[in-house]
């Protein structure tokens, strides 16, 4: 019984990937491992975060932040706010102006377009119909980037 | 398009306000969409393409002096100043200019002090961004032109490791984003790879390409390496898993996986390739920032034995 649950789940998540990879219009193209933050920041009036996972990676080991840090492995799920980071926890620990620049370089990482949702960019899971996909990503109440949506295929 | 020239007219009087620099670059990509397109937007004749960091490459690092000698001499396929005798030489220089900043990830470069205050009008904001794009093909067009356009989860060499301004995340009307640095710059003397990053993080460690930090604190710390393979025999006819503590340890904690995604003990785990597409087990790294599922023969890597094979054979097709 668990097994045959699992074949149909399978079985459903290549349909939906074969469907999603092959037909789905992508409209970003960020690099992968891009992590995009919005829980607070549409709210408060800034960009959402883009996190560049290659930019760090390129000078820090996973463990770096995901253990001496406790970044926990999961988009959004760190509720990393600015208060935590001044105190110097999450990005705060090296961003203090002595080991990277400081928080008033806010537009640095407050860079995405205003609207888009917290994802994991090019992730299986956005590529499955996750919040990344070219319909969540060109929002159409974006206060700043009122572009109408091309819809669909080209 | 009396309000498009309004706006733009707005926008000018903001370019002429900002820094000399970005005046010029403005300067040369107007003679640059005027002399100098019809050839080194497609690439005819082998003219270097605009925003193609590797055909530029020799250029720039050659220096400014021999373009400019060769843009207004000619060189090759391309005639004294790309056809256009009348042009004085500033405005080709200019032009040139502009054509090196695609390259150099300075596109339209803006002053910091310049507000965002223009971008919350929505109309004001559009031209803006068409102005400060690029004046590389619309990548729509761009697009149909190739012929594996189809193939969505290919992306053409061009559309890969776009520069923030391209990348469709981050936002171009952001004074900002021009100043965060372009992913090719950096990846450029990686050891690349097929999918995600295009880029082969573990041979790019191994060969010692990138040093990243082991420890935040300690710059000195070294990585506790683990040399121990564990094989999972798989179901089916897709060769079993090899999985490498090595390379997992050189980049992470033990405690990173153990025991929270893995319990460490060989046999009780239960992994599907349905939980990791939706992100569990492998799926945490692998298919999100790891390398990606596709890339299946990097962990199915070793082939069962011949009586695995025959015995899979056999009982095929009992359910």
């Amino acid at each position: 019984m668990n097994a045959s649950w699992r074949e149909v789940a399978a079985c459903a998540a290549l349909a939906a990937s074969v469907m999603v990879l092959s037909g789905g219009v992508r409209e970003a193209r960020a690099e992968y491992g891009d992590v995009v933050m919005n829980n607070y920041s549409d709210g408060a009036g800034m960009r959402p975060v883009v996190f560049p996972h290659w930019f760090h990676r390129v000078r820090f080991r996973c463990k770096a932040c995901h253990t001496d840090l406790g970044i926990k492995f999961k988009a959004g799920g760190n509720e990393i706010n600015m208060l935590k980071i001044i105190d110097g926890q999450y990005c705060g620990a090296c961003h203090n102006g002595s080991v990277a620049w400081s928080v008033e370089n806010c537009d640095l990482c407050h860079s995405a377009k205003p609207g888009t949702p917290t994802q994991l960019h090019e992730s299986t899971i956005n590529l499955l119909g996750g919040p990344g996909t070219s319909a969540a990503v060109t929002p159409a109440a974006s206060p700043m980037t009122a572009k109408p949506a091309t819809g669909g295929r080209k | 398009m009396k309000h498009r020239r309004f706006a733009g007219g707005l926008v000018l009087a903001a370019l002429l306000a900002a820094s000399a620099h970005a005046q010029e670059l403005t300067k040369g990509k107007l003679v640059y969409q005027a002399s100098c397109a019809a050839c080194h937007t497609s690439g005819l004749a082998g003219a270097p393409k605009l925003g193609d960091i590797a055909a530029w490459a020799p250029r720039v690092s050659a220096g400014t002096g021999p373009v400019y000698t060769n843009a207004i001499k000619g060189k090759g396929a391309m005639p004294p100043k790309g056809g256009n005798a009348s042009l004085p030489d500033a405005d080709l220089r200019a032009a040139v200019d502009f054509m090196l900043a695609q390259v150099r990830g300075e596109a339209a470069p803006p002053k910091p002090g310049v507000s965002m205050v223009p971008s919350a009008q929505t109309p004001v904001a559009s031209v803006a961004t068409a102005a400060s794009a690029p004046a590389a093909p619309d990548p729509a067009v761009q697009e149909s032109a190739d012929p594996n356009a189809f193939n969505r989860l290919m992306l053409a060499p061009a559309r890969r490791n776009r520069p923030p301004g391209e990348d469709g995340i981050h936002d171009p009307a952001s004074p900002a984003t021009a100043l965060l640095q372009a992913p090719l710059r950096s990846f450029q003397s990686l050891a690349r790879s097929n999918l995600g990053n295009y880029v082969d993080w573990v041979a790019a460690l191994g060969k010692k390409q990138i040093q990243p930090r082991w420890d935040v604190r300690d710059p000195k710390a070294q990585a506790t390496v683990m040399d121990l393979n564990i094989v999972r025999e798989v179901k089916g006819s897709m060769h079993d898993v090899v999985f490498p503590h090595k390379q997992h340890t050189e980049w992470l904690d033990c405690s990173n996986c153990h025991p929270a995604i893995f319990t460490p003990q060989k046999g009780s785990n239960q992994i599907s390739m349905a939980a990791i597409m939706l992100g569990q087990k492998c799926g945490v790294c692998h298919g999100k920032v790891a390398f990606p599922i596709q890339e299946c023969r990097l962990c199915h890597a070793r082939q069962k034995s011949a009586e695995a094979r025959t015995a899979e054979a056999a009982g095929g097709g009992k359910p």
